[in-house]
């Protein structure tokens, strides 16, 4: 009884799926299409590059869906049709090369973190190790990349600054966002203090200040770009990775605050 | 199957319930077409939570509970829920009982002021508050001058739940006291009860199912709160991280942690959910039992007290 509802589930899916695909293809001009998925900082750069590949090819369609690489991570597992990944965290897309969704990552830019604050700056932050004044301090969860790294860039703190800065600092957390741009939020709003966030973060606003964090306790994040293995998949991935390894590529990474090399 | 035949030596209420019954049976024939169009949005609302319970074994589950994160988060949902809606009751009740012995247009504009939070995002309800009692807000000059700060507390975990839920109680209440025959009330001040004895011994008895509705959907749109409270009071573990927050952090770790926590709230409001739904029938049945005498009289005028 299973099996034979089960069959027929199949069969209606598969009808379904053949009339779907027919329809599609009635209804759509001749353009190829090319799906990239890529990570929220990169709504900018990328908003660029889509303009001048659709440029340089006006036979492709370029479609960019912007979201936590987590979530696009688990969309692509879940068999959504990505063509090309850009990833915000190394890890996210290897684990999607270890499982045979993407062919290989390509290293394409890199981010570093900052501190913002206010422009009214209540708590009179004016160096990283003023961040121990900040009475409300807003970062990343643990389990976002931003977070992470905010940690890992706190803990190097405690030798490269004092010990017990970390704790010291942590002590005035009053809360963990689920993403990078929630965080910046709160600092633009005025109630947070102070907030740890990515460079390109802090470029794209007029509302926080930004101070630097040195060199010798910041992280630098690695951006990865890979095309997505499906069937089906548009034969231009290739040619949007190039695109954004290039020189123009680069530039228009560079002008919205990313270091490339 | 004519009520006359066989009802007639049983009283009226027999009578009348047979004869809506066959009303009933009558009206379920000429929609025969009802399941067809009814069963896709049951699907739809229940076929994606048996998915949840689907994809995750019970090993999940264990080790979702075991999350350190969990149980801060059971815990303060289930201490903010109980705050918010006591409060929702406390205040709403009155407010609800105004809506709906006030005609006019002004108590009209009240009622869909009310309904607004409904219709507004949660996150914008939360920026809304930040813009109310956070520091650059409205009030927050005053706040900031008494020492009190809101924002990132328990305290804005509570005020956002009390915004987004309470509508649903106050308009629920408002509907269930419309119901409430105002010659009984009228009754009960001819008898000697004061406004608010006739308030509370008569109106309010006979609203219970509504009232207890409403607190019931009120109580689950606070405890599935997520957006206004992510936004005015933050996400720390054991201050502002309620269950839907802990749900939504943990997708960033585990998606099969989060999906189990999710199931461990689905179950706990289902059967909460499931209690309040029989709790009027049972009060209903306890009333009936110690008003044993005047039963059968109670019940004759029961379609005409119903809910319509």
């Amino acid at each position: 009884m299973r099996g034979i509802a089960k069959g027929l589930g199949t069969r209606w899916f598969r009808l379904a799926g053949v009339l779907l695909f027919a329809g599609c293809q009635g209804d759509t001009d001749e353009r190829a299409t090319l799906s990239v998925y890529a990570a929220s900082s990169l709504t900018e750069a990328f908003g660029e590059l889509e303009a001048s590949f659709e440029r340089a090819r006006p036979e492709v369609d370029v479609t960019v869906t912007f979201a936590g690489s987590q979530v696009l991570r688990i969309q692509i597992e879940e068999g959504a049709p990505a063509d090309v990944f850009a990833s915000a965290n190394p890890e996210h897309l290897e684990a999607l090369v270890d499982a045979g969704r993407v062919r290989e990552g390509h290293v394409f830019a890199s981010n570093e973190l900052v501190v913002i604050v206010p422009l009214d700056n209540p708590a009179g932050i004016e160096s990283f190790a003023d961040l121990v004044g900040a009475r409300r301090l807003v970062l990343g969860t643990p389990d976002v990349p931003v977070g992470r790294y905010a940690r890992e860039a706190l803990a190097r703190a405690d030798s490269a600054v004092r010990a017990g800065f970390q704790a010291a600092v942590l002590a005035n957390l009053v809360s963990e966002e689920p993403n990078v741009r929630l965080a910046r939020a709160k600092v633009e709003l005025g109630e947070a203090d102070a907030a740890i966030v990515y460079l390109t973060d802090a470029a794209g606003s007029d509302r926080i200040r930004s101070i630097p964090i040195p060199d010798e306790v910041n992280v630098q994040a690695a951006y990865l770009i890979g095309a997505v293995e499906r069937p089906g998949r548009s034969e231009h991935a290739d040619a949007w990775i190039e695109l954004v390894l290039s020189a123009e590529g680069r530039a228009a990474l560079e002008r919205h605050g990313f270091v490339t090399e | 199957m004519s009520p006359g035949t066989r009802g007639s030596g049983r009283g009226g209420s027999a009578r009348a319930r047979e004869a809506r019954e066959a009303r009933e049976a009558r009206a379920g024939r000429a929609h025969g077409l009802l399941p067809l169009v009814a069963t896709p949005i049951l699907g739809l609302l229940v076929v994606p939570l048996l998915a949840l319970a689907l994809a995750s074994s019970p090993a999940d589950i264990a080790e979702a509970v075991r999350d350190p994160l969990f149980v801060p988060a059971l815990l303060l949902s289930a201490r903010t829920t109980l705050l918010s809606l006591t409060l929702v009751v406390i205040t709403g009740t009155p407010l609800a009982w105004w809506l709906a012995r006030t005609p006019g247009r002004r108590a009209r504009l009240v009622e869909v002021l009310v309904d607004l939070p409904i219709v507004v995002p949660p996150a914008v309800v939360g920026i809304a508050l930040l813009q109310t009692f956070g520091r650059r807000g409205l009030f927050g000059g005053w706040l900031e001058a008494l020492g009190l700060q809101i924002p990132f507390t328990t305290t804005a975990v509570v005020m956002a739940q009390l915004v987004v839920s309470a509508p649903f109680y106050i308009q629920a209440a408002a509907a269930a006291f419309r119901r409430v025959e105002p010659d009984l009330l009228i009754v009960a001040r001819t008898l000697g009860q004061s406004p608010a004895g006739a308030f509370f011994r008569v109106a309010v008895p006979l609203a219970l199912p509504g009232l207890i509705v409403g607190a019931a959907l009120s109580w689950a749109r606070a405890l599935g709160e997520f957006g206004a409270t992510l936004l005015f009071a933050g996400n720390l573990s054991g201050e502002t991280q309620t269950m839907p927050l802990a749900i939504y952090m943990a997708l960033e770790s585990d998606v099969r942690v989060a999906v189990a926590l999710a199931l461990v709230l689905a179950g706990v409001s289902l059967l909460l959910l499931l209690v309040l739904r029989a709790a009027p029938a049972m009060w209903a049945r306890l009333d009936a039992a110690a008003l044993a005498p005047t039963g059968a009289e109670r019940a004759g005028t029961g379609p005409t007290g119903e809910s319509r």
